[in-house]
């Protein structure tokens, strides 16, 4: 279940990824709907998961964009891990925490990658901070979009459970 | 948590592993592929001597019987190919001869195919788009992209039947030979930069670029075909070192690109027009 969860996830995130970033190419807003994906798998159901989602989200983002396969994979892999293991350690409940992980390990992933390309082309790449600082701030607010909703699903479905029972009753009756 | 800790450094050197495989050394060899090709090379030099020795024993002294049969069949096979040979260079001179006749000109109006574009990048940073149009279509892997306003980029792996992924020309990575339409000098445009996203490079250090004038495709990198707009000049000015840094602004609007063509003729390589 949690497999299946992880990975239902991630195919969401990427397609979002794909459909929304098509109307902001080449612009100064940035996101990765796919980091906030992992990060949420991560939070939802510990490092483990976080560790495997960053691995199929990061991998099928570098074979997508046909650049050097692992690089997001790698990347994801340690956002998700890291994640988790500060989800779990400091058992974060509320959203708002949730989701400054979630800026967080934004920053985090953005500076491993860079410095991967770095390492690969021996030279600084040219980092737009300004970019940086949208991607981070759009991640958050979905992360904390997607927390919101994930706290708030089981109250409505025990809503709608305990109503559809009590309507059955009142019928009984 | 040990054995989670564990699987997460086996994942990580997995993906270091398959960085490694695909980033090219300063040998131009993949880095895994260079380092496990020094270590396999002196396994193999190993092997080989001894096996040289082997076989050099053998036929140095013990398979020397049919040698004089050998080589009467190789003095036969040596004259047979040179007359394969002369028929060949006969065949070559007459192709030339018709080529010359025919005048075989470069075509300027290229054949386009329309295509849309159906998802964005999926990698921030990675700049590239997936269009709707495959190898089905006759799309090919380096084929150059343009939009309405001028070059958006050309096509990368992976091609699908029926999609294909772009790597605009802002992108880490692109590059494009271009001429500078006032001064028309020649150079090389990169991507991958800030704000404006391009660099020039390799322009001559004569050449008066000018900001506000236009770049175009040169068609001398047998990509982009020739008289495509690529931008304008931004800046040109020196740098505290001397070097000369012309920064141009994209022609193509990227936040909007909805409709492309794919330029299905390969341009020839043109003569540069540069300086």
């Amino acid at each position: 279940m949690k497999l299946t969860s992880v990975v239902l996830a991630i195919l969401v995130a990427l397609v979002l990824q794909v459909t929304l970033a098509r109307y902001m190419v080449g612009g100064r807003w940035a996101f990765d709907l796919v980091l906030v994906g992992v990060i949420f798998a991560a939070l939802q159901w510990g490092p483990v998961a976080g560790m495997f989602a960053g691995t199929l989200g990061g991998l099928a983002q570098d074979v997508l964009a046909g650049d050097v396969v692992g690089i997001g994979g790698l990347a994801k892999t340690v956002a998700g891990f890291l994640s988790g293991t500060i989800g779990q350690q400091l058992l974060l409940v509320r959203p708002s925490a949730r989701a400054v992980i979630v800026g967080v390990a934004t920053i985090v992933h953005r500076l491993l990658i860079i410095g991967v390309f770095a390492l690969i082309d021996q030279q600084w790449p040219a980092v737009s901070w300004g970019v940086m600082l949208a991607e981070v701030i759009i991640n958050t607010s979905c992360g904390l979009i997607a927390f919101q909703a994930a706290a708030a699903l089981p109250n409505a479905l025990e809503r709608q459970r305990l109503s559809r029972r009590s309507s059955l009753s009142r019928r009984n009756w | 948590m040990r054995s989670t800790f564990s699987l997460f450094v086996v994942i990580c050197l997995g993906h270091v592993l398959l960085i490694s495989a695909q980033v090219q050394s300063k040998s131009g060899l993949p880095v895994l592929q260079s380092v496990a090709f020094g270590s396999f090379a002196r396994a193999q030099q190993l092997t080989t001597g001894i096996a040289d020795t082997g076989r050099s024993i053998w036929t140095n002294y013990f398979a020397l019987r049919g040698a004089a049969r050998e080589n009467a069949a190789l003095r036969q096979r040596i004259l047979d190919l040179e007359v394969q040979l002369q028929e060949q260079q006969a065949r070559g001179s007459r192709a030339q001869t018709l080529e010359n006749a025919l005048g075989l000109k470069e075509s300027l109006v290229a054949r386009t195919l329309a295509a849309n574009v159906i998802a964005g990048n999926p990698q921030p940073g990675s700049l590239t788009v997936m269009i709707d149009r495959g190898s089905v279509d006759g799309v090919e892997l380096g084929m150059a992209v343009i939009g309405e306003r001028g070059v958006v980029g050309r096509i990368i792996a992976p091609l699908a039947r029926d999609a294909a992924n772009v790597q605009l020309i802002v992108g880490r990575s692109a590059a494009a030979a271009v001429t500078f339409e006032r001064s028309n000098t020649g150079g090389m445009v990169m991507g991958g930069y800030g704000d404006p996203p391009l660099r020039a490079a390799y322009v001559s250090s004569l050449a008066t670029v000018q900001p506000g004038e236009r770049v175009l495709t040169s068609g001398q990198d047998g990509i982009y075909p020739r008289g495509f707009p690529i931008g304008v000049v931004e800046s040109a000015e020196r740098n505290s070192s001397g070097a000369r840094e012309i920064t141009v602004r994209p022609a193509v609007d990227f936040s909007h690109i909805d409709v492309v063509l794919v330029v299905l003729d390969r341009p020839a390589r043109t003569a540069p027009s540069g300086k």
